[in-house]
């Protein structure tokens, strides 16, 4: 019962101060000049003249919007024995993503299932709840796209509010969600109800991203299962410098570690901070002990719980295949190589049988 | 190519190594390789696209690299320092390596760029290199090869953040490393960050707060640079390996031009030359205790 209604170019800068105006914070792709390449980050935009729809992925992905690199859990206060706790707020101001890709609005349904598990996570849905995602039709790709190899697609709506597919005058906007149907409704002169037939869907961006990686998340799976102690990690492993580029790109990667930190004598905060699997302290125990003792078992763990931990828990893959943490890898890390070595591994095991 | 190639086989037949590291083709350009026999060396290149500093594979810390027993490594001029740092610095013994210099004109920014060098694509510390092959070397390999070109003044955006007053240089880098999520990315590639417990990792106390805010960065990089000055090799894999694009390489850069102006010490390829950070000298300048 989605709606399908337009925007057009001139009526794009409009919008966007519409939304600011209302009092929403609105994030969007914008240009970045450094060391002699422009590049693509989400911040937060002031003037729409600054927004790049349809460009090159953003460097980094959206979920820092929802889930900052770092956030206070809440400060306390001592006085000799007083101790006064102040908890952080859980509503969060109004935001407005104009601009989201595919890859990083699907991500975000995929982590809700783990932050809604065991128990809800007021820090994470309260600003999921504040958030609209207005995702774009991926335009363009390169070598490390494969999200059609996760289940999604340059035009995949999934974890989207609106979703804009480009067209020569302007954008169409299906309007997919309640929360979708209210920016509507604060919007509607802007967005007209789209006519004719719905804009053609280019297909060959699909198609580059096909070539890139076919798998079957079922099949890898499996051989993951079965191959816990494989000569093979230990080869993968060897480039590795076990930095967290890679976590810290992910738009699905969600672990986090929790430290006090003192401000002056009477206080401080609690904080939580993004964390990563492949430093050696993530696991380091207190004792000295490391039960991840090496790159290989640190490595390791990275795919197991995209491709196997988080698929038996959630029934999905821990990934939506935007190939930042290939872009991003200093030592040439290629989780689409990795996934095909191990793909055709799970077909030689299974024609074996 | 065939050259390296051939060394290569030679020393895994004549049991002079056990592994190699150099460098291979893949999906997207060239990446490190760990070559294990004689029948894996035609996997080796090298080209302009060869950017990374595989010295940092040295480090005593890699435990799955040093199990692979003894090694050789590829190196460019540049990476030579590193090496000659380590040792240096004891954390490698020169006879337990083999090196294999390269010949090297110059290699682009990123391993994944496509095309020839041209001065427009050129590493900025490439530009008025001198050094066509490592000095350092067991073994040289490689065509000759002329200097790079390109007149780019890669120091001219230190000279004007130098330029700027405190409030503005202050803006300029709480903005910068305002993106910085603390992966370590810069302190994992880096041949010259191998402390087995890095103070950032320390949590009683935590000198460094971990939380990726503007205090717990400037303390992470200002320490880092600090820890790095005169040690620093230069060879530019901290700003590489940076996802969130800080260009990190000005502050060693600045701290390089500190040491050299106080100490006349600029990092070598010697490793017998002691550096400023771990010598005492009596006529040390103290003007800072009067």
């Amino acid at each position: 019962m989605s709606k399908r209604r337009f925007l057009s170019k001139p009526d794009l800068g409009p919008f966007v101060l519409d939304l600011i105006g209302s009092g929403a914070r609105v994030i969007a792709p914008v240009r970045r000049l450094e060391r002699g390449r422009d590049f693509i980050e989400y911040r937060q935009v002031r003037d729409p003249n600054d927004i790049v729809l349809g460009g090159p992925l953003p460097v980094r992905p959206l979920k820092e919007i929802v889930f900052p690199p770092t956030e206070t859990l809440f400060r306390w206060r001592q006085a000799k024995s007083l101790i006064e706790i102040e908890e952080s707020p859980t509503s969060f101001e109004e935001t407005v993503i104009v601009g989201a890709t595919p890859c990083d609005a699907a991500a975000l349904e995929i982590v809700d299932h783990v932050m809604g598990w065991d128990y809800k996570d007021e820090l994470w849905f309260g600003r999921r709840q504040a958030t609209a995602v207005l995702a774009v039709a991926c335009t363009q790709c390169d070598e490390s796209c494969f999200c059609t190899a996760v289940g999604l697609s340059p035009q995949s709506t999934r974890g989207a509010d609106w979703f804009l597919t480009p067209s020569k005058e302007g954008f169409e906007i299906e309007v997919l969600t309640p929360k979708g149907e209210l920016l509507l409704e604060r919007h509607d002169t802007r967005c007209p109800e789209a006519s004719g037939s719905p804009a053609a869907r280019a297909s060959q961006v699909a198609d580059k991203v096909q070539a890139n990686l076919k798998m079957q998340p079922g099949k890898i799976r499996s051989w993951l299962e079965r191959h816990f102690e494989d000569p093979l990690w230990k080869d993968i492993a060897l480039r590795c410098h076990g930095c967290g580029a890679c976590a810290f790109s992910c738009p699905a990667c969600h672990c986090f570690d929790i430290m006090d930190e003192p401000e002056g004598m009477e206080g401080g905060s609690r904080r939580r901070n993004w964390d990563a699997c492949q430093p050696a302290l993530f696991t380091l125990h207190g004792s000295g002990h490391n039960p991840r003792k090496d790159q290989t078992a640190r490595f390791r763990q990275r795919i197991m719980h995209k491709f196997n931990i988080y698929p038996a828990r959630f029934g999905e893959v821990l990934c939506s295949g935007c190939g930042r943490c290939i872009r991003v890898c200093a030592a040439g890390m290629d989780l689409i190589g990795i996934l095909s070595e191990i793909g055709h591994r799970a077909e030689e095991a299974e024609s074996a049988l | 190519m065939q050259e390296l190639r051939d060394l290569a086989r030679k020393l895994f037949q004549e049991r002079k190594i056990d592994a190699l590291l150099g460098y291979e083709c893949d999906r997207r350009g060239v990446r490190p390789a760990f070559v294990k026999a004689a029948d894996e060396c035609d996997r080796l290149i090298f080209d302009q696209r060869c950017v990374h500093n595989l010295a940092a594979y040295l480090s005593p810390r890699r435990s799955h690299v040093v199990a692979l027993g003894r090694l050789a490594v590829v190196i460019k001029s540049c990476d030579a320092r590193a090496v000659a740092g380590l040792i240096r610095e004891n954390q490698l013994k020169r006879e337990d390596v083999v090196l294999i210099g390269v010949r090297c004109g110059g290699v682009v920014l990123n391993p994944d760029e496509p095309g020839e060098l041209e001065s427009r694509n050129t590493a900025p510390r490439c530009v008025g290199c001198e050094q066509r092959e490592p000095a350092l070397a067991d073994h040289i390999v490689g065509e000759p090869k002329t200097a790079p070109a390109g007149n780019q003044d890669r120091d001219a955006r230190l000279s004007e953040i130098e330029s700027m007053n405190l409030d503005e240089r202050l803006g300029l880098w709480v903005d910068l490393l305002s993106r910085c999520t603390r992966c370590h990315a810069c302190r994992q590639v880096c041949p010259m960050c191998f402390c087995e417990r890095c103070v950032a990792d320390k949590t009683l106390p935590a000198w460094i707060e971990s939380s990726p805010h503007s205090r717990g960065n400037f303390a992470w990089h200002l320490t880092r640079a600090l820890h790095l000055a005169g040690r620093c090799v230069d060879c530019g894999e901290c700003e590489r390996a940076c996802p969130a694009e800080i260009p990190l390489g000005l502050l060693n850069r600045k701290a390089a031009r500190i040491v050299s102006a106080r100490y006349g010490y600029t990092v070598t390829d010697d490793p017998s030359k002691p550096a400023p950070i771990g010598t005492y000298r009596l006529d040390d300048g103290q003007e800072f205790m009067e």
